[in-house]
């Protein structure tokens, strides 16, 4: 081949190149299938769980590893599911989401912290999230605060949990395609405590108190957050809590709504855990819009049951003991004194099963569905389990575990076991379709060898409208 | 042959002159004078043949446009200075091939980046400088433009482009639009130009010279071309053909050309290019008239490449572009910039006494002109190069450099580095699954423009030594600016509010849903008028020859709102007050011919320029305000004081010029728009900073020298060396949603350097040519560039703290330090063409390749401060840190590059 048809050859070949343009176009195939690869990454992770080399533990049970003062690093293959509760699209939430273990009557919740902003468009509300835990560490996101987090990276100290870094999120934190519908979980607010934080939750008969309303979300003079002090009513009166609001809040200008009506959010804590908050994934979750609540007035009420002690007996009561020799009897200390008192614990923490029952309450003058509330205050000390507060309609006199059909109820005790003064209201627990019949209601204490608190309780009473 | 194409062979002065004329011998190759060669002189509208002996003489006026026709000759095209006597070798068809046509098909290659600029300070003036016989010139536009070198430090709004008489200025910004044009070269080589302050023979001009282009169809031989390019420098590939019809019978000429350029990136990652050209020259000519109506449509869109700071070019190298990311494993530009702007116009040319023409020219251009880019109202930042992604912001953690993160970083950086368009997808998919607007949107900033442009131009030889030119010209403009959808990105739709202050774009629509091709973010029009009437009169006497010329031109400007900003209820709606600036401008030139091959040149010029639109809005796409209206200073115009003195020697075997210039330009503004951090002390916010009163002083010498040391050798260089800085303090405020208006006094800029490319350029080179080969190489030398430096780092803002007390620690020595304008290192660049051609029975075949900085030199052209670290302590902290977070982001030179051109004529 000469020169010459070297060259034009290699021309025509140029001209029908250039006559085939193919750059970029607008028109892209879309990925609507994103997300392949990490849904693959979950398949594998499933699997896994499934043949056993990967264990899944519960919410509750990955919290277990907390120890106080202390970060936990996880060195197993252990994985935990959980959805999305929080949402940082507003921007009160800053690198990092909370899950639950359950969209609805979720028993815990757990803090992620990720360094990376935006992730409402990854790990959105009501995403149920796989975290692989191996590797991250589970402790406090500042130590002390109460806010149980799950991190990549630990401060110098070694006592609190740091984000994990944005490169290694997709690594650990994998979505599944379920978004659920997160119903959030009735409380009160004297009823929130610790296994709250990290819960979204709906309160209801929220505003906030006269001396906030005019006032934004977040004060111009704070850095870094606001608390705003709400109030509502629960039983006889009013009970407060803050809501905290981030200076980065989208939403900070926002006046207050000066209403009242249902809240919900997520319980957290404040910055140096003193107090309990509730925290929004957006202003548009306080509707505060209502009319005011009105607390209940005693005079509505029929006191059909109550009990101060100061009569220094259980006169009132059925004490029956499933098991143990120790069992319920009064004190000669109360708020005031005498009051109640159980504990397991003789020379040890020993095993019990001691129910305090009501003697039969006799509602049948009231229609069935009539309001009807228990009250009462406790005093806790030393660890050991809770008290659980149960009614009956159809109990006999029995042995409870066995007879009469138990519902529990969710009161507010105290949780600082380190004082004898710190009694505690329960707030006005209801009590479902009781009227016209008999009732019981049952304190049920449990002690094992490992822990036995003391109880004391006092001022019972069963209030009906 | 019924049609010619041009070769030079040789340039030269010699024998004695006529002054007033411009005159020289044609020979043919065997170095016999060719007689009978028609020659034709622009814009004089002479023509002349040579004699028996090769001989010629125009009488003209000014510096003309010559071609030469002879049958069975290549034409040939050449612009010469008055008072030339010029040597032109015509070579047979087919015997050679036409290097600087080559060489001129490479430089607009240069043109065409123009396409990819992301910031204007790559301001390219190569295209303006093409085909000019200047040898300093040339090497201005062939060698030094790669580095972004501009001619006297000047912006090219202050040079003039027109076509057929008509200004394609862009009333926006004052710059030629080059890719308006671009991929015609074939069809577009017909020029006039006029150097520095020399007027041309249509308008009063600038200070950076004019070009005309002329696209009559008669003007363009019988024939057509077809050329292919391969390159690696901006496309890839090139497709170009054209043809002239001639003169046909009646009157009537045409010609045509089609074009198609396209790659999939150019010497940047992910640049590819995609550009069609259509041209249509239809003429009918009729006794003393001459109609002419022209089409050029050139559709063209590329992809565009950052400017990075150090640390990115670092880890990736210069070619890095963090535009780009693959998407279905293809790679997407985030940012395209996309112009459709045809350019209809209708010429006519009544020749009404051999002494006397009127042209009248009606032009109008429409279309679209976008740049695309991504929105992330409710994503993180998208760019893959964002600092918080990079080491240096893991080395500088207030508790202490983080070195995993910064390794970890900065492997992740280098394996991956680009957008992640599948994250894009994901988010907004995921945010419609809870009826969220879009996390991530792909929008244009658009301004679709439509201008109407008219003028007259009389002529008049008034006698054997004077002629005189009046025109009159009216330009009108309106422009709509808007931000569009161009791609939800599997969205649902765009929430039309300011994600970051929580403004509604438009109050009137609160809270709209946008969807694809949709308006979003802003809205409003421009309206422009400018009236302008001039006067040019030139003179030609046996030793002096000159011009003498006047302009005045009324300038009107309006916004029109179409959106109400929250931020600024009362003043964005509706229209602004109308802005007027009447000025006038004065020029003068004297040639003073010592001998024939000594000459002297003076020329002076006394310009009042009406601010451009984008110098008169301060934050346009927001409000009405007008530069200086929240400062209460008047908007004033610029006005541009310019002289310069040349001494041009001629002799047949060394032709030589060097020229003193100064140029001042003051009262200009600059307006510029940033993220800011350490405003007042210590907020951070978007601003606007406008810059107002700024006086610029541009001075300096060129120079250029050729000799012809043998036949077929050539020695030339050239050189530039000026000093152009900012001459006063000019005065500086901000302008922000968020804290509204900050006056910050005036800003300590005076002698500070221009960051106009290269302040001294050097080039040294050769042409060889024989025997169907052409090969020539340069070497170039260039230093003195400077990085663009902050304003606002140089107001009393800068040592002030938020009490508006100094900061108790601020150390002067250690401000200036901090403060040191960067100066570039400097670096040489060696260029090589080599050319080659056939001749295939009638037909002809050419090929050229140009091989750009051959020694691969690494090399930056330009940048910026960033300044976003705004006052000492934030700047004292970033620059003591490890690395810097927010160093100056730069743009680098291309390395090794080619260019390959083939064609075929017929």
């Amino acid at each position: 081949m000469n020169t010459k048809s070297l060259f034009k050859s290699v021309f025509i070949l140029l001209t029908t190149i250039s006559l085939l343009g193919c750059q970029q176009d607008d028109h892209f195939e879309i990925p609507f299938e994103t997300g392949n690869e990490e849904n693959q990454a979950l398949n594998v992770l499933l699997t896994e769980i499934e043949n056993g080399a990967k264990t899944l533990l519960s919410v509750s049970q990955v919290r277990s590893y907390f120890v106080s003062d202390d970060v936990y690093t996880f060195s197993s293959d252990v994985v935990v599911k959980g959805y999305v509760v929080s949402s940082d699209k507003t921007g009160n939430f800053y690198k990092e989401f909370y899950i639950q273990d359950a969209p609805e009557n979720p028993t815990a919740a757990l803090h992620v912290m990720i360094d990376q902003v935006d992730s409402y468009n990854m790990f959105n509300f009501g995403r149920e999230v796989y975290i692989n835990l191996n590797g991250l560490h589970i402790g406090e996101s500042r130590n002390g605060n109460g806010i149980i987090s799950i991190g990549g990276r630990t401060n110098q100290e070694g006592d609190e949990v740091d984000d994990m870094r944005a490169l290694d999120i997709s690594e650990h934190i994998l979505r599944s395609k379920t978004i659920a519908d997160i119903t959030p979980i009735k409380v009160t607010f004297s009823e929130i405590n610790s296994t709250h934080v990290g819960m979204y939750v709906a309160v209801d008969n929220v505003n906030f108190i006269a001396s906030e309303h005019g006032k934004p979300f977040v004060d111009p003079n704070d850095s870094f957050d606001t608390q705003r002090t709400m109030e509502a009513c629960e039983g006889f009166g009013k009970k407060t809590f803050l809501l905290e609001t981030s200076s980065f809040a989208s939403y900070k200008d926002l006046p207050l709504p000066n209403g009242t009506g249902t809240i919900q959010g997520i319980v957290s804590k404040t910055y140096n855990g003193s107090d309990f908050v509730l925290t929004l994934n957006d202003a548009a979750d306080a509707p505060l819009t209502g009319a005011d609540c009105e607390p209940l007035s005693l005079d509505d009420f029929t006191v059909a049951f109550e009990d101060d002690f100061l009569s220094n007996n259980l006169n009132k009561w059925t004490s029956y003991s499933v098991s143990g020799s120790q069992q319920w009897g009064t004190v000669g200390f109360g708020n005031p004194a005498p009051s109640a008192k159980m504990s397991g614990f003789s020379g040890g923490a020993r095993n019990n099963e001691d129910w305090l029952i009501t003697k039969a309450i006799d509602l049948t003058g009231f229609d069935a569905s009539t309001a009807a509330y228990f009250t009462f205050d406790s005093v806790k000390r030393y660890d050991g389990n809770d008290l659980e507060v149960l009614y009956a309609t159809d109990y006999d006199g029995g042995n409870p575990t066995i007879d009469g059909t138990w519902t529990a109820l969710s009161p507010a005790l105290d949780n600082n076991t380190s004082s004898w003064d710190s009694w505690t209201n329960s707030g006005l627990l209801s009590l479902n379709n009781v009227g016209g019949a008999a009732v019981y209601v049952a304190f049920k204490y449990t002690s094992d060898t490992q822990s036995a608190a003391t109880f004391e309780i006092d001022n019972v009473k069963l209030l009906v409208e | 042959m019924k049609y010619l194409f041009a070769l030079v062979a040789l340039v030269s002065t010699s024998f004695l002159n006529a002054q007033d004329s411009i005159s020289g011998v044609v020979f043919g190759t065997s170095e016999a004078p060719l007689a009978n060669v028609l020659i034709t002189a622009s814009p004089d509208e002479k023509e002349t043949r040579t004699t028996a002996d090769g001989r010629f003489s125009i009488p003209a006026l000014a510096d003309q446009t010559l071609t030469f026709f002879l049958e069975g000759y290549e034409p040939f095209i050449l612009t010469v200075t008055l008072g030339d006597n010029v040597r032109v070798t015509l070579q047979p068809i087919g015997f050679e091939d036409e290097p600087y046509q080559n060489v001129q098909l490479a430089i607009i290659n240069l043109s065409d980046d123009e396409l990819s600029d992301e910031n204007d300070a790559l301001d390219n003036i190569s295209g303006l400088l093409q085909s000019t016989e200047d040898v300093f010139l040339r090497t201005a536009a062939f060698e030094f433009s790669p580095s972004f070198f501009r001619v006297r430090g000047l912006d090219s709004d202050n040079a003039t482009v027109m076509i057929n008489g008509l200004p394609m200025n862009k009333l926006y910004n004052g710059r030629p639009q080059w890719s308006n044009w671009g991929g015609l070269n074939d069809v577009l080589r017909n020029r006039e130009l006029t150097q520095g302050i020399v007027p041309s023979d249509y308008l009063v001009g600038g200070v950076l010279g004019t070009t005309n282009v002329d696209t009559r169809a008669s003007n363009y031989g019988k024939g057509g071309r077809v050329t292919v390019s391969s390159s690696d420098r901006s496309y890839n590939y090139r497709f170009l053909a054209s043809y002239g019809t001639g003169q046909l019978e009646k009157g009537w000429s045409a010609a045509f050309a089609i074009g198609n350029r396209w790659g999939g990136s150019g010497f940047q990652d992910g640049t590819f290019y995609d550009a069609q050209s259509l041209f249509v020259s239809i003429e009918k000519q009729w006794k003393s008239h001459s109609l002419n109506a022209t089409l050029i449509a050139t559709p063209n869109r590329r992809g565009k490449s950052s400017p990075n700071t150090q640390e990115v070019y670092d880890l990736k190298g210069i070619k890095y572009n963090e535009y780009w990311g693959t998407q279905s494993g293809e790679v997407r530009n985030s940012r395209v910039k996309r112009i459709v702007e045809p350019i209809v116009m209708l010429n006519h040319k009544w020749t009404v006494s051999p002494k006397t023409s009127l042209r009248t020219n009606l032009g109008i251009q429409f279309g679209e002109l976008g740049n695309s880019r991504l929105d992330y109202p409710g994503g993180a930042n998208p760019s893959p190069s964002y600092y918080q992604k990079l080491p240096s912001y893991f080395l500088t953690q207030n508790d202490g450099p983080d070195f995993e993160g910064a390794y970890r970083y900065e492997e992740d950086f280098s394996i991956n580095g680009q957008l992640d368009w599948n994250r894009f997808y994901d988010a907004n998919l995921t945010n419609n699954r809870l009826n969220l607007p879009a996390a991530y949107v792909l929008y244009e900033d658009r301004s679709d423009d439509t201008q109407l442009t008219a003028n007259t131009i009389l002529r008049t030889q008034f006698n054997d030594n004077i002629t005189l030119i009046g025109s009159l010209q009216h330009r009108s403009l309106r422009s709509e600016n808007f931000a569009e959808v161009l791609d939800l990105l599997g969205s649902t739709g765009y929430l039309n509010v300011d994600a970051y202050e929580g403004f509604q774009f438009d109050m009137n629509n609160p809270d709209r849903m946008i969807g694809v091709g949709e308006k979003m973010r802003y809205n409003y029009q421009f309206a422009a008028q400018i009236s302008e009437a001039s006067a040019i009169a030139r003179f030609n006497y046996p030793k002096i020859s000159g011009f003498l010329a006047g302009g005045f031109s009324s300038t009107q400007y309006q916004r029109d709102g179409k959106y109400k900003h929250e931020a600024y209820p009362t003043t964005s709606y509706g229209k602004s007050k109308k802005l007027t600036f009447n000025g006038g401008s004065i020029k003068a030139g004297l040639t003073y011919k010592i001998t024939g091959k000594h000459i002297l040149q003076l020329n002076g010029a006394l310009i009042d320029r009406a601010p451009s639109l984008r110098n008169s809005f301060s934050n346009a796409r927001e409000t009405n305000a007008v530069v200086g209206e929240q400062a209460g200073r008047p908007l004033n115009q610029e006005r541009i004081t310019a002289a310069d003195v040349s001494y041009v020697y001629r002799s047949p075997i060394l032709t030589a010029r060097l020229t003193g210039f100064y140029t001042h330009i003051q009262d200009a503004n600059e307006i510029s728009f940033f993220f800011a951090e350490g405003i007042g002390g210590d907020t951070s916010s978007f601003v606007q900073e406008i810059m107002q009163g700024i006086d610029k002083r541009h001075e300096g010498i060129e120079m250029g020298i050729e000799g012809q040391i043998f036949t077929s050798f050539k020695l030339k260089g050239a050189a530039a060396v000026g000093r152009y800085t900012y001459d006063n303090n000019p005065n500086v405020y901000l302008t922000s949603d968020d804290f509204g208006y900050l006056d910050f006094g005036t800003a300590k800029m005076k002698n500070i350097r221009l960051s106009s490319g290269p302040q001294q350029a050097y080039s040294l080179g050769f042409e060889f040519r024989e025997n169907y080969w052409w090969f020539g190489m340069t070497a170039n030398y260039f230093d003195n560039t400077y990085l663009d430096v902050s304003p606002i780092n140089r107001t009393q803002n800068f040592l002030l703290d938020r009490d508006g007390l100094p900061f108790s620690n601020y150390d002067p020595e250690q401000a200036r330090e901090l403060l040191q304008q960067e100066k570039f290192d400097p670096y040489t660049v060696v260029n090589m063409v080599l050319g080659k051609s056939w001749r295939l029975g009638s037909n002809f075949m050419g090929v050229f390749l140009s091989v750009n900085n051959l020694l691969g030199e690494t090399y930056k052209t330009g940048g910026f401060e960033q300044s976003r670290n705004a006052n000492y302590n934030e700047l004292l902290e970033e620059v003591n840190g490890a690395k810097r977070r927010f160093g100056p982001k730069y743009w680098y030179g291309r390395g090794t590059t080619y260019f390959l051109n083939m064609y075929y004529r017929f």
